[in-house]
């Protein structure tokens, strides 16, 4: 019996040696650490689903994406579940005194049916601890009564209870800011395994990392990924045929990738529209880098920027669509300008530090997200577009492709972490960090998808 | 010793032995000639027939074109002298070979942002082109890409692998 058990654990551990092994080299999968900024947070508690069905427990722990997704906002601190001082799955049934005397500010219960055509039937509520007596409502102060602030029922697929999970941790955070989630989102980014025979990736993943899927794979780099405002396209940069083209890919039709600009020289830096019906991208077909936008209607490209000697590159949208923000070296160093597309005039933003480059504005207008150089270092940092100061966000030292959330709250970007190129989150207040780092190989140029509804 | 420096002695040596059989052309004539002494003791090594300046110079070309990549600073697309010497020689053996294509691969290191980079390293490329244009080579002769950071030579987040990565790369075509 005893040699039978060691066999079968043998047997065991190499079916798991190859399972394990084949998802490595499969998908290059991200994890989340935070780093820093946990102290100013709120504190919540995130209790774990109930779950009636027919397996022992969901195939995901609903609760844990809510809570990990909520912690890497930077504005709320879950409670550790072992903490917790109650289990229940119903508003009824939580008892406020107890988690008031713990300073626990807001309590997120769930649970989980299997129905019998295998969807799930999930139900979520959101309870405020601290009751609040009175709030407007359409205008009028009326008295509230319970202290239960969201909740609803769902049915989805069992397949899609993960990224369903995002969507709750969404209500969540808009229930207790009063702004827009954006963790029910996808990133896309690049990585490079170099062991691989087609090192270059172009992924998309979920905005935890989750659920990685390879869009595109080459033997030569790819760069730029830039997401379409419905969410449903990429446009990016590839070099398989020995220099920079640009190619637009619908990432749920097979065969759908159309390459748009292979000009002499390069072609680089794509940026859709807000609407979504034309491109912004970087062209040294007239001899020198210069911004063009190409309408994706009548496919003709109309020269922004003339110049003559300096480098014109990553022109970025407003976000009303009538202006581009874009890098340029026409005076000493790259600088960020402002063009506006009507008018041509171009004007500089930035004055602080002799490298200035990747600029976005996030959704409201009001502050811009850039690469900053000082003293050598490279940092993301932000502008305040009204003062024009600036202030740096990281710590790190080589950023580079920043990338904003679609509500403005967390900036995506690529940095160098134990001489290994990994992707980091740092909230756009500067407050908080995490770092994802990646399980094999590298990864960089990440991109934050629009909202995906 | 270096390829590029060996290959920068061989192209003096080999200019200096051109001038002096200039020189010897030129004094020949009203030289009497004496008969060498040994010209009865014949041995039986069988030396090469020496070597025409225009072969030495071509054989030490090639040896210098071995090197093929120009460095450069951050920031800069400023070909150094000892870049500028390299392309010479490259340049004069393209002038030579009007047939002959090549591509001038630019690069950066990492730092910065991947498409400025992008740009830096054509700027590059273009620099090294127009040196060789300057020293007699045609356009149709030469291609120019940029791969911006995204082709390091040496894997790295340091001086010593930037220093290598901040590059412009001859290749011969075919």
């Amino acid at each position: 019996m005893r040699t039978m058990k060691i066999h079968y654990k043998t047997v065991l551990s190499i079916i798991a040696f190859f399972i394990c092994g084949h998802a490595l080299a499969e998908e290059i999968k991200l994890d989340f650490v935070i780093s820093e900024g946990i102290d100013s947070a709120r504190p919540i508690a995130v209790l774990p689903f109930s779950w009636k069905g027919v397996a022992d427990r969901p195939l995901h722990d609903v609760s844990s994406v809510v809570g990990a997704d909520l912690r890497r906002s930077g504005r709320f601190n879950p409670m550790a579940r072992h903490e917790l001082v109650q289990q229940v799955d119903k508003y009824q049934d939580v008892n406020l005194e107890l988690w008031r005397e713990k300073g626990i500010e807001a309590v997120v219960v769930g649970n989980i049916e299997e129905q019998p055509d295998g969807r799930l039937k999930v139900g979520y509520e959101l309870v405020d601890i601290f009751r609040k007596q009175q709030e407007v409502r359409n205008g009028e102060l009326v008295n509230v009564d319970r202290n239960r602030l969201d909740s609803y029922t769902a049915f989805v697929n069992a397949k899609d209870l993960r990224f369903h999970a995002h969507r709750i941790a969404d209500r969540v955070y808009e229930k207790l800011t009063g702004e827009r989630g954006a963790f029910a989102t996808k990133i896309a980014y690049v990585s490079v395994d170099r062991s691989q025979t087609k090192p270059y990736r172009l992924m998309v993943a979920d905005s935890d990392g989750f659920a990685p899927q390879t869009i595109f794979a080459s033997t030569q780099p790819i760069m730029s990924p830039a997401w379409s405002p419905d969410a449903k396209k990429l446009a990016y940069v590839s070099f398989e045929n020995g220099r920079s083209e640009v190619y637009i890919q619908d990432i749920y039709i097979a065969n759908s990738r159309k390459r748009v600009a292979a000009f002499e020289g390069i072609n680089s830096a794509p940026a859709f529209s807000p609407d979504g019906r034309r491109l912004a991208l970087t062209l040294s077909r007239d001899g020198n880098p210069e911004i063009y936008v190409l309408d994706l209607t009548s496919h003709r490209f109309s020269r922004i920027t003339k110049k003559i000697n300096s480098i014109e590159t990553e022109p970025s949208w407003t976000p009303d669509g009538q202006s581009l923000l874009f890098t340029s070296d026409r005076g000493r160093g790259p600088q960020i300008y402002k063009q506006n597309l009507a008018s041509n005039r171009a004007q500089r933003v930035t004055w602080e530090g002799n490298y200035n480059a990747s600029a976005a504005l996030t959704p409201d207008g009001k502050t811009m997200v850039l690469i900053n150089r000082t003293n050598g270092i490279f940092h993301v940092a932000v502008q305040d577009v009204e003062t024009n100061t600036m202030q740096t966000l990281t710590k790190t030292s080589l950023d580079e492709s920043p990338s904003l959330a679609p509500n403005g709250s967390m900036v995506i970007y690529a940095t160098v972490y134990r001489n290994r190129q990994v992707l980091s989150v740092v909230s756009t207040d500067g407050r908080f960090k995490a770092r994802l780092p990646s399980r094999q190989g590298e990864v960089k140029a990440p991109v934050w998808s629009p909202y995906l509804n | 010793m270096s390829i590029t420096k060996l290959g920068k002695g061989l192209v003096i040596l080999a200019s200096a032995t051109f001038l002096f059989a200039c020189a010897s052309d030129g004094q020949e004539e009203t030289q009497t000639v004496t008969p060498p002494v040994e010209e009865t003791t014949t041995t039986t090594i069988d030396t090469p027939p020496p070597k025409s300046a225009e072969e030495l110079a071509a054989e030490a070309n090639a040896e210098t074109r071995k090197a093929r990549t120009v460095y450069f600073d951050l920031d800069d697309d400023t070909v150094s002298s000892e870049g500028r010497a390299l392309l010479e020689a490259h340049a004069w053996f393209l002038a030579k070979n009007p047939s002959v294509v090549i591509t001038v691969d630019g690069h950066c290191d990492e730092r910065g942002t991947p498409a400025y980079n992008l740009a830096l390293g054509e700027r590059r490329a273009k620099a090294v082109a127009q040196i060789l244009m300057l020293n007699g080579v045609s356009s149709s002769q030469i291609k120019t890409v940029s791969h911006g950071e995204e082709q390091p030579a040496v894997q790295g987040h340091d001086e010593s692998a930037w220093s290598k990565n901040r590059r412009g790369e001859l290749s011969y075509d075919g």
